[in-house]
């Protein structure tokens, strides 16, 4: 059964809706129905239904009637003709602390708001201390509200509307009212909800989270419901509606087809959409304040069938946007380029390219890894990449079954302090974002009158997944049989045939210098200098001084891993270790003195818990688990035993770890200026031998 | 979700008054006790003034109309002279303060009305509550008087309860008409204001509807017909007579408003109940 049914709904007003006076002509003239009232019909004729657990949007330009629908669906106003039905309790962000008193105390508020919105007292009383602890005001709660700060009082009415446990919520405009962390907290809070498999009735005028959240969009044109078939086609239609015509633009070739919209750009592969929200996007940030390439006013320039123009022209700065997109082969190149009309001091450049949460793994330079999923408490945009590792070229592949196609971006960036990162956006948007941004340092803030070329985007849409990773890790592999060791800044992944057999860090090494912990992905490293299949690769410091090089080479069934230490200056090591972090289904390890399993995750038991009783020095450690090859950590003789150390990592971060721990039993091992073998061990990977 | 269905072609069925006021039965009675926590928490006297305020009133109008002007509106001692208009301010103040806060009620809870669904009914009987609960002290203290200047309450008292009926069906009828009409028309509470003024000198309050109106009044029908188409001179009357005199009311005087009582229930509930669902339209 549906739990909101709208048939055939029309709402009418009197034209002139004004407060009569009763001793007035219209009043006594109106209460006697006499005269001819002139209506407007802010709905007409609108019919839909929701089933429970959808997310519906409701979109339309102001006026158009959206929040006469939302009062609707609410009851607190009636329909001139058709019926509203509603199953199940409905709440609103719009009743946020309705009925508050400012006299009276916060307890004695909760239970008035909380019965104003249905609830009996028994039910209050369930919830009572609930309530308080999420609003986090507990010791005022026996005070007067008008004691409170502004943003105590939201707290607290937010935290009763967050336990009415509504069947279906309906959310207005609310989120462009408050301050950044109250609607941040409202976003949370719907995503929670959504989360949850409530239904959701949702009016704003943020198309992306609209897009993001919602599976069907409802647009409502002058009081009339537009039908479209899926919310793309809505909100495209929308803003087609709205948008300015002369700003958009569409360029197809082959497979790949681009809609330059208005200041903001849209990829479809093989008729599917790859970006997400706004989609292709620039920000420009001069005195403080954000320009949003979406505001300026954009016109086709020149067009052809599969490239353009756009030019944009901005209101509050003297700039004029030039994009000149063009497709060749699969590859759209975007060129961000602007024209000042005046001098202008600009601090900050930015390009976003949000794509589909479909997308699950980056790549980006020498690095690889996976998204994490997008959380209702993500409010802010997250790096994925740590910060102050440098690459032109990033890739996005998607979920094994997703149609979308494989992203290969690769910048040219026109000025020297661009950067490029991989992020998550905010649970309302849900889109992964290529993020290209570069804070103009001082001296460089003015851009002199003329044309400045920013950035160009190559993006290569379409390879398969194994193009796109021999495009960025072929050199920095060793392929070993069924064995692939592939070095990322600073660690080794393995993999076996198509398992992955490493997570979090993979294989690494870190030492302690004056009780800091140096981890080899922390260190900067440069290119992969490959001879035949041998692989050297060197990462300094940025601490102490000292690089590190390491030399892989194949061995029977695996390969070495020699580390060599070159100290620049005299150091002291206290301890350090070389480490493979499995996955947590290796479930059995084996050193030369004992044997053991890997415990369960506990939470709440310490992270890297020693697992090995005996901590004598030892040649091997093995760990085993079912349908995987045993990886075995292998010291070399020659350089001395180290400690061979089972571990698990913590509960929250989940792997088995395999350490050849060395550490200075009596006094710190000292190295003086030069190059010292540090760290030598083999990797020996191979299908269990009793299977 | 037995209990939240919600269907707008049900929200005009007068019907449904009765299971949903029952339900909401807690927030009516949490809005009484916000009023009246709101009126009295920072009041210097607190309840002190629900006390004072009836006495005072009885003291300005004895020293007016029973020193100045030596008038006895029919009682048989000074001292049952400031009964008798005790009794008729506080059962009189009940019906003016409901009204004139009640008409105003939706419109200065707008806000609410605009944003949730509750029943619209609550936001006027909350101030016939709030009231109520004046009106019991303003009864203990009229009581109390009464006994303490030498009264004894007869076995005729057991019509209060009747007559109290009576006023609070009128009470809660024109409440729930006047507001739901403010909310269309905004002079209507200020109609309301000048008319309860009025009111005033048309009821017997300071003055008896037997000794001092009908003598008067009897040659002259057509007023004498005016007079008592206020439904608080049977009432106040019929109060005075079964609770200072002891004897039992008479019958025209408790019909007539008893009658009028009857439609201005049925007409407030009913045009309150066809126009609530619109309200937040003009709020």
């Amino acid at each position: 059964m549906p739990i909101v049914e709208v048939q055939n709904v029309s709402k009418r007003f009197a034209l002139r809706r004004r407060r009569h006076a009763l001793l007035s002509r219209r009043g006594l003239a109106h209460l006697l129905r006499l005269g001819e009232k002139e209506q407007f019909a802010a709905l007409d004729g609108v019919s839909f239904t929701v089933e429970p657990g959808e997310c519906v949007g409701i979109i339309g330009q102001n006026g158009s009637g959206k929040s006469t629908l939302l009062k609707l669906i609410a009851g607190v106003t009636l329909p001139s003709s058709g019926r509203v039905a509603v199953h199940g309790r409905v709440a609103s962000l719009l009743e946020l602390g309705a009925g508050f008193h400012s006299i009276l105390t916060g307890r004695e508020n909760i239970y008035l708001n909380a019965g104003i919105l249905g609830m009996r007292h028994a039910q209050v009383a369930e919830v009572y201390d609930s309530i308080v602890e999420f609003s986090g005001i507990a010791s005022f709660i026996d005070n007067p509200v008008d004691t409170y700060s502004s943003g105590m009082y939201v707290r607290l009415a937010f935290a009763v509307a967050a336990h009415v446990n509504p069947d279906l919520f309906l959310v207005d405009e609310v989120l462009a009212v408050g301050d950044e962390e109250f609607q941040r907290k409202c976003r949370r809070r719907i995503a929670e909800f959504r989360e949850q498999g409530k239904t959701i009735l949702f009016v704003s005028h943020d198309l992306g989270m609209v897009h993001s959240l919602c599976e069907r969009v409802i647009l409502l044109h002058k009081g009339k419901m537009v039908v479209r078939s899926n919310p793309q086609e809505t909100i495209k239609y929308y803003m087609r509606l709205v948008g300015n015509p002369k700003g958009v633009h569409t360029l197809a070739k082959g497979d790949v087809e681009v809609v330059s919209n208005n200041g903001h750009m849209n990829l479809f592969y093989q008729r599917k959409e790859l970006t997400g929200g706004q989609g292709l996007e620039g920000k420009l940030r001069a005195m403080q304040q954000d320009h949003h390439t979406s505001s300026a006013d954009w016109e086709i320039a020149t067009s052809g069938p599969d490239q353009c123009v756009a030019r944009g022209r901005m209101h509050r700065l003297p700039v004029t946007h030039v994009w000149t997109i063009k497709i060749e082969g699969k590859t759209v190149i975007w060129r961000m380029g602007i024209e000042c009309r005046n001098p202008v001091p600009i601090d900050l450049i930015e390009a976003n390219l949000l794509i589909s949460s479909q997308y699950t793994e980056w790549v980006y330079g020498d690095l690889s890894g996976v998204f994490p999923e997008i959380l209702p408490e993500d409010t802010e945009w997250n790096a994925v990449v740590a910060p102050d590792v440098m690459a032109n070229e990033a890739a996005a592949l998607p979920r094994e079954d997703s149609q979308l196609p494989t992203v290969l971006v690769d910048v040219k960036h026109h000025k020297p302090y661009m950067r490029l990162v991989w992020a998550n956006t905010d649970s309302a948007t849900g889109c992964r974002v290529l993020q290209a941004n570069a804070r103009v340092p001082a001296a460089d803030e003015e851009f002199a009158a003329g044309y400045h070329d920013l950035l160009t985007f190559h993006i290569q849409l379409g390879l398969t997944r194994e193009e796109v990773r021999r495009k960025v890790t072929e050199e920095r592999s060793l392929k070993l049989g069924a064995l692939t060791a592939v070095f990322e800044h600073g660690r080794i992944r393995l993999n076996y045939g198509d398992t992955l057999l490493t997570t979090l860090v993979h294989a690494y090494t870190s030492m302690l210098i004056s009780d800091l912990w140096n981890d080899s992905i922390n260190l900067q490293w440069g290119a992969v200098e490959r001879e035949g299949d041998r692989l050297t690769i060197s990462g300094y410091s940025r601490r102490f001084p000292f690089r590190q090089i390491w030399e892989l080479e194949p061995v029977e069934n695996g390969f070495s891993w020699r580390v060599l230490l070159e100290a620049f200056e005299p150091i002291d090591v206290q301890e350090y270790h070389a480490s493979i972090i499995l996955r947590q289904e290796y479930s059995r390890w084996r050193t030369d003195h004992e044997s053991g399993i890997f415990p369960p995750f506990e939470p709440g038991v310490e992270d890297w818990r020693h697992l090995n009783h005996s901590y004598k020095p030892g040649l091997h450690i093995t760990a085993s688990g079912d349908e995987i090859p045993d990886v075995t950590l292998e010291a070399d003789p020659e350089k001395g035993l180290p400690r061979m150390t089972p571990l698990n990592t913590g509960a929250g971060q989940r792997g088995r770890v395999l350490q050849a721990l060395h550490t200075a039993d009596t006094c710190l091992i000292h190295y003086e200026p030069g190059t010292h073998l540090y760290s030598s061990t083999r990797i020996i990977v191979k299908p269990r031998e009793d299977s | 979700m037995a209990g939240w269905n919600y269907s707008s072609d049900r929200q005009r069925q007068v019907r449904r008054i009765f299971p949903e006021l029952l339900r909401s039965r807690e927030l009516l009675l949490d809005l009484v006790s916000k009023e009246l926590r709101i009126r009295y928490r920072y009041a210097l006297m607190g309840f002190l003034w629900a006390f004072l305020e009836p006495l005072l009133m009885t003291a300005i109008l004895y020293f007016v109309f029973g020193i100045v002007f030596n008038f006895r509106g029919g009682a048989t001692t000074p001292a049952m002279y400031a009964v008798s208009l005790l009794t008729g301010l506080v059962f009189w103040q009940f019906l003016s303060h409901t009204l004139g806060a009640g008409a105003r009620s939706l419109v200065d809870n707008g806000n609410l009305v605009n944003k949730v669904l509750f029943p619209r009914e609550v936001i006027p009987l909350s101030v016939v509550g709030v009231n109520l609960v004046n009106l019991l002290i303003g009864t203990a203290i009229l009581l109390g008087l009464f006994l303490l200047l030498g009264g004894r309450l007869g076995a005729q008292a057991v019509w209060l309860p009747v007559l109290f009926g009576i006023e609070l069906a009128l009470v809660v009828g024109l409440a729930l008409l006047l507001s739901s009409l403010n909310v269309f028309y905004r002079d209507v509470s200020y109609v309301v204001d000048v008319g309860l003024i009025l009111a005033f000198y048309a009821t017997p309050i300071f003055y008896d509807f037997r000794a001092d109106v009908f003598p008067r009044l009897v040659e002259h029908p057509w007023l004498y017909y005016t007079y008592m188409m206020n439904p608080m001179v049977g009432l106040i009357s019929s109060y005075r007579q079964v609770l200072i005199e002891n004897q039992p009311p008479v019958l025209e005087l408790v019909a007539i408003p008893a009658i009028q009582s009857g439609i201005a229930l049925v007409v407030g509930a009913v045009v309150f109940r066809r126009k609530a669902g619109i309200m937040s339209d003009y709020l």
